[in-house]
């Protein structure tokens, strides 16, 4: 049985179950079993260090729990002795002194003592240790033992096994008790006599008429009797130095100094002057003699001593005594009996102040604890929230609103607190409507959403959600309804939400296909199926078992007709759906071309690529074809036949084409198209019929031919024109001698 | 020249924000032990390459990979991932561990999410059943500094997303991202917002400022003044213009990536076989600061100045005695020698273009459409680009211009013009013609326009602008003055309020909110009448407006701001915060998403 570092109490059993409990007795759910081995074999002995333990059973085998916070009971190596055989004591080296990091166990044996960790064993024998080892004990830190030999000495080693330091007991029979007191002295206990040895050769008795139990202390052993509890430890050395009869260290005259000037005796100058150089450490040295006090008023005086002290110190750390002061108030508070936790200062800087209050909440200390971390300048945030947890447990009978009430008035004090963890708990506690009103005070969006989610409250969740505007969080909720409620309800939800419909839009057209088009369909979206399922056409198209030609397009052109047909249904659409309607039959034709072409290069391609296609493969049948289907203007007609003829390089058939009519937008595509490959001698052919003399001087000069460029123009009139083409010609001197004759003639006219 | 920019001169402690980054990088790489495969979404890596150079990488013990569908084929047992968090991308991720647990291989996965783990790849992994494989975790990598006053939070399809899909995942990024700036440099106290997108993330930075207070306590005085959010909705038409900035006109031809152009070695005059080189393109290129802001046609002259300039000096080199001192002083030009002669070479190559028939035409119809005259030659000419089928963005970014300026297109053309396209391109480009219909940038007539008014209220068309000492933003367009930043203008001049009507009749809401980082103060409203006095910091810095767009700017833009800055009257600094740096291709191209 023993307390763990949170305060929580753990009991062993015979069989291997842990129990444990809290500060209020109240079991903690749920308990724990060393495993099946020890259930079998009976726990004979436990070893507890901070916040683990080390279980012997009754076959000699050892388990270990290394964290409580975390219990997972693991079995330690085989030390492999006899059965009947169990080592006459046993002693841990916690986790954090040793190499491996791993908790040592300690065993002495018949032989020896018996090192066992995780997996390994190691046996250091007899002669080493000089004798047979009946009871270990090790020092705080780790890094001593103590052990009571069988010939009734005690011997103090290190971890090493070199001893250096020997005391020969009366009694050979190992003591009941042994327990370190700080580092430097070691507690015995047989039947009514406790003797302490240390720190040299000296040792002290004392007796006792009742039984006690020892509880080590990092810097001394409480003793507990039926009726009392005692506190030993080593006067500290400051206290030594002060109140050891006939003293005369600087502190002690200090202290009388204080003594004589209280009296207004003069002799309190003569002390001060007598330490004058060592006052500074004497300073200290009351100051410290005062955190080692139990005594108010005697740790008045001290500190009263050290402040006199200090006075006429010029350069001392001024603070110390301050410190020390606001210590001494948290530790005389924990100190009253009320509270009862007689802590004594080197326990108070081990344990740390944030313990210390988490110990007080944890024994519903919350004011103390509150003013503790207020005083100490620490976050207040975790006992508020604790009280609030609390405060919601044990008001089963206050009405929701009531309660919320009081502990909003509470929280408001700690700026940034979680509401939602306060939340939480009530929704564990099962005042869901109060986790709900607490949950709405939570600013923070991150941590108010998931809570609502678990409280069932979707629906305001999402609104949440999508009010922060963090996609995250909206995510999180959508896919939660998704889960819990039937697709029809769910599509209804997002709906009504366009956020939170446009992301799972987004997330369905990647992942969820089919769904999507269920959304669309249920709330009568037609347009949006048919773009998903022309999309879903392409997507056969690309498929490599569709290879061009195949039979799939059979039903690729039945999902674009089924998609014409969605969009015929709503008037808006009329454009796309004639769209869908060419596209399934442009499909059709190149799928024809394909057949009759034997050529795979049709399919998928736009209807002008398909004209030009047709042309340049000389089938104009084909391409006329198409442009009758499709109802194909003149002028587009125009450009890609032109284009398609110069590519392939039929000069002959371009110029049939130029006069087969009058071409509707004249010769431009013919110049282009000629001057674009950089055919001067084809493009010359159409210039001169362009009939805008602008065009044609742009012409020209595109084709370098600067002299008919400057004439064009001219003839235009257009000056603007004429200064463009002669930065165009810049590099030519000659060339741009004739601009400037243009367009002085130009300007002389008057234009 | 590195491509990592330098920001020694950056008005803000950018360089504080890049070494944050990559140090949790290489925190990242440094807790996975050994020997491991790192595999980078490919659109971030050209962004890690401005925060940190691959050679640190590979010293931390990664080989680099790009995700994509092919697995991951490299003799290792670690296999780590930065992706955004893209569910799309997690597909990829499945499939080559699947791929592994095929062929028997084991190793571990990480998956790193950019800037955050999110709910929905995790549901992608689960559903993939591969979430127990995978060790998850998070790179929060919300900007980069592109330059020294340009941040980028590097969300290509923001604007898309927005309008389109409804997807507004970008917003919050954005908000947090500016709460990540003010957790480093202050509170910002002025917020102004036009458009939908930034009323939304201004009202979402107000939440998280709830949630999370931003620890003001150690802080002097913030260091950014004001808050300038522009969504992209509200100016459609400059970005589709023509840029004629230097920078500009190098990212419409060329395309600047990450601060950095990849060429032909023949352009710039190196003899190297088939690899293209990659010419990085930042302020630490002297040269390139001084020309990159600069309209094009003068960019030729300034060149020239310095070539001959080069020159003489090189022939009195030759011809007379020199100084010691004198020898120095041209040994120094002769550093600058190569600059000029990549800047001559990359001038050079852009001019090819710009000399072109069809892009004087373009601009000339551009300036037209801008004008708001006569829209049949504009439909015309249209027409024809699409008869002759010259490439889709150009003609969609003349379409995107009509249908702004013009509220849209007349039915008839309407309907027979996206006929056309889909006869002339394919019908795949149905999908686009409707998302372009759904974000309102190609659709039919309904209302008469109002760009004629706000033309005229904004000055946008400035006649006689002398590019070479311009006087005006019109500059970077030749004599239009991109709308965006005249707004801008207008906001640091003398807020919203003098120019609500205009307002209203652009895209949007506005909202203009004072916060209060020092609303504790008793001295706050004394702090407020003096602070035209108190912008002035006292180290003679000027106070700072963050400029951010949501759903990109061009390099244009940037020159513009970049002009307003340099001027005297100017109170403020800017820097520049974008979802992306975009030009009218990348920003038209995020909406063509093909059917097939």
């Amino acid at each position: 049985m023993s307390w763990t570092e949170d305060q929580t109490l753990i009991c062993i059993v015979q069989d291997g179950t842990i129990y444990r409990y809290n500060v209020h007795g109240e079991v903690l759910e749920p308990s724990f079993s060393m495993g099946k081995e020890c259930f079998e074999q009976n726990v004979v002995d436990c070893v507890f260090w901070g916040n683990g333990v080390v279980c012997l059973t009754e076959a000699g085998k050892l388990f270990c729990v290394p964290d409580f916070k975390e219990i997972k009971p693991c079995k330690l190596a085989e030390v492999g002795m006899g059965d009947e055989e169990l080592p006459n004591c046993m002693a841990v080296i916690e986790p954090q002194y040793t190499v491996s990091g791993n908790v040592e166990v300690l065993l002495g044996v018949g032989s020896g003592i018996v090192i066992v960790d995780e997996d390994e064993v190691r046996f250091i024998d007899e002669e080493k240790i000089g004798g047979v080892v009946l009871k270990i004990a090790v020092s705080h830190n780790g890094r001593f033992l103590a052990c009571f030999m069988h010939d009734g000495r005690l011997v103090v080693m290190n971890t090493e096994f070199r001893d250096f330091f020997q005391y020969q007991c009366e009694s050979a029979l190992p003591p009941e008790q042994m327990a370190w007191c700080g580092l430097d002295s070691v507690l015995l206990y047989w039947d009514d006599v406790l003797l302490m040895v240390g720190p040299s050769e000296d040792s002290v008795s004392y007796i006792y008429d009742e039984p006690v139990i020892f509880i080590p202390e990092c810097d001394g052993v409480r003793i507990l009797s039926n009726t009392s509890m005692e506190f030993v430890q080593r006067v500290p050395d400051s206290t030594v130095s002060i109140f050891k009869i006939g003293s005369t260290s600087p502190a002690s005259l200090l202290f009388d100094a204080l003594d004589h000037f209280d009296r207004r005796s003069a002799k309190a100058d003569e002390n001060l002057r007598l330490i004058r150089a060592s006052l500074p450490e004497a300073v200290e040295a009351c100051i410290d003699a005062a955190g080692h006090e139990f005594d108010v008023s005697r740790q008045r005086t001290l500190l009263r001593a050290a402040s006199y002290g200090q006075a006429f110190c010029s350069n001392f750390q001024r603070d110390h005594i301050q410190e020390m002061c606001k210590t001494l108030r948290v530790l005389n508070a924990v100190r009253n009996p009320e509270i009862g936790i007689p802590l004594s200062i080197e326990q108070y800087k081990l344990l740390s102040a944030p313990v210390l209050i988490g110990r007080l909440i944890n024994a519903h200390q919350h004011l103390l604890a509150l003013r503790i971390s207020e005083y100490a300048g620490m976050n207040q945030e975790v006992v508020i929230m604790h009280w609030a947890c609390t405060k919601i447990t044990a008001s089963l009978a206050i009405p929701d609103a009531a309660l919320l009430e009081i502990i909003l008035d509470k929280l408001k004090l700690c700026k940034g607190i979680s509401y939602a963890a306060v939340a939480a708990h009530a929704d564990r506690s099962g005042r869901r409507k109060l986790a709900a009103m607490l949950v709405d005070h939570e600013p923070r969006s991150s941590k108010q959403v998931p809570l609502l989610l678990s409280i069932a409250e979707e629906d305001t969740a999402l609104m949440k959600a999508t009010e922060s505007g963090d996609s995250d969080l909206v995510y999180l909720v959508l896919f939660h309804i998704w889960q819990k409620r039937p697709a029809l309800e769910f599509f209804g939800t997002i709906q009504a939400r366009p956020l939170a419909r446009d992301l799972f839009i987004a997330y369905a057209r990647c992942y969820k296909h089919e769904f999507l088009k269920d959304f669309f369909l249920s709330t009568g979206q037609l347009q949006e199926v048919a773009f998903l399922l022309w999309k879903e056409s392409w997507e056969l198209g690309k498929n490599p078992m569709g290879s061009k030609g195949s039979p799939l397009h059979g039903p690729r052109i039945k999902l674009i007709e089924k998609a014409h047909n969605l969009f015929s249904e709503t008037k808006e659409h009329t454009f796309e759906s004639k769209a869908a309607e060419e596209h399934a039959k442009l499909l059709r034709i190149q799928h024809e071309l394909e057949v009759s072409t034997k050529q795979p290069i049709f399919v998928d391609s736009s209807i002008s690529d398909t004209i030009r296609t047709c042309i340049a493969l000389g089938n104009h049948r084909a391409a006329m074809k198409v442009k009758t289907e499709f109802k194909v203007s003149e002028k587009r007609w125009y450009w890609l036949k032109v284009f398609a003829l110069v590519t392939i390089r039929d000069w002959e058939a371009l110029e049939k084409f130029s006069k087969e009519k009058r071409p509707p937008m004249g010769f431009r595509p013919f110049v282009e198209a000629c001057i674009d490959v950089d055919e001067k001698a084809e493009a010359l052919k159409y210039i001169p019929k362009l009939v805008d003399p602008r065009e044609r001087a742009e012409a020209y000069a595109r084709i370098g031919m600067a002299k008919e460029a400057a004439d064009a123009a001219s003839q235009a009139k257009d000056g603007e024109l004429l200064g463009r083409l002669k930065l165009s010609f810049a590099q030519n001197t000659a060339a741009s001698s004739i601009f400037d004759t243009l367009r002085d003639r130009l300007s002389f006219q008057g234009v | 020249m590195a491509q990592i920019p330098n920001l020694e001169n950056s008005p803000l402690n950018l360089k504080f924000l890049r070494e944050q980054s990559q140090r949790e990088l290489v925190n990242i790489l440094n807790n996975i032990r050994g020997k491991k495969c790192l595999v980078i979404d490919p659109k971030l890596s050209g962004l890690l390459s401005l925060i940190i150079k691959s050679t640190i990488l590979k010293e931390n013990g990664a080989d680099l990979r790009h995700l994509s569908a092919e697995p991951v084929d490299i003799d290792c047992t670690k296999v780590v991932y930065l992706v955004r968090s893209e569910f799309s991308l997690m597909r990829f991720i499945c499939s080559h561990i699947h791929n592994d647990t095929s062929k028997g291989l084991q190793r571990e996965y990480y998956v790193y999410f950019v800037p955050r783990r999110e709910v929905v790849c995790e549901k992608v992994l689960e559903d993939e059943k591969v979430h127990n494989l995978v060790t998850i975790g998070e790179y929060p990598l919300y900007m980069v500094p592109l330059d020294e006053d340009v941040l980028s939070f590097e969300l290509d399809l923001a604007n898309k997303e927005c309008l389109v899909d409804g997807n507004t995942k970008s917003l919050w990024h954005i908000a947090k991202a500016i709460h990540k700036l003010e957790s480093s440099f202050g509170v910002i106290q002025y917020v102004r917002a036009k458009g939908k997108a930034s009323v939304r993330v201004a009202d979402i930075l107000n939440h998280m400022q709830a949630e999370e207070p931003v620890d003001t306590s150690d802080m002097v005085m913030p260091e950014i003044n004001t808050l300038l959010l522009i969504d992209r909705e509200v100016d459609m038409v400059t970005p589709m213009c023509s840029q004629l900035t230097y920078e500009g006109l190098l990212d419409e031809f060329l395309h600047i990536n990450n601060g950095a152009v990849e060429l032909d070695p023949s352009i710039m005059g190196v003899q190297q076989e088939g690899k293209k080189i990659k010419v990085p393109l930042n302020s630490s290129d002297k040269l390139f600061k001084e020309l990159r802001d600069l309209n094009f046609e003068v960019v030729a002259q300034v060149l020239r100045q310095k070539a001959t300039s080069m020159k003489q000096d090189y022939k009195e080199m030759t011809t007379t005695n020199q100084t010691v001192s004198e020898l120095k002083d041209f040994v120094k030009k002769l550093n600058s020698l190569p600059e000029i002669t990549r800047h001559i070479n990359l001038a050079q190559h852009l001019s090819t273009f710009t000399s072109k028939h069809s892009f004087l035409s373009r601009l000339d119809m551009e300036q037209t459409l801008i004008e708001a005259q006569s829209y049949d030659i504009c439909l015309d000419y249209i027409e024809e680009l699409i008869h002759k089928q010259e490439p889709l963005v150009s003609v969609l970014r003349l379409l995107i211009i009509f249908s702004i300026t013009n509220s849209g297109l007349p039915k008839k053309n309407f309907d027979h013009l996206r006929r056309e396209l889909l006869h002339s391109y394919g019908f795949e480009h149905i999908a686009m013609l409707n998302n372009l219909e759904k974000a309102g940038l190609l659709k039919k007539q309904e209302n008469k326009s109002n760009w004629l008014t706000i033309k005229r209220a904004l000055q946008l068309v400035v006649e006689d602008t002398d590019t070479a000492n311009p006087n005006d933003i019109a500059y970077v367009f030749s004599g239009y003055a991109p709308l965006s930043i005249r707004l801008v203008q207008q906001a640091v001049r003398s807020g919203w309020r003098p120019m609500e009507e205009i307002l209203k009749l652009l895209p949007g809401p506005h909202s203009e909110t004072k916060r209060g980082g020092f609303s504790s103060s008793p001295s706050f409203d004394t702090l407020q009448g003096a602070s035209a006095a108190v912008d002035r910091v006292a180290d003679g810095r000027r106070s700072l407006v963050l400029v951010v767009f949501i759903g990109g700017v061009t390099f244009a833009e940037i020159s513009a701001l970049r002009f307003l800055s340099a001027q005297e009257t100017m109170a403020y600094d800017l820097i520049i915060g974008t979802t992306k740096i975009v030009s009218g291709n990348t920003l038209t191209e995020t909406y063509m998403e093909k059917l097939g």
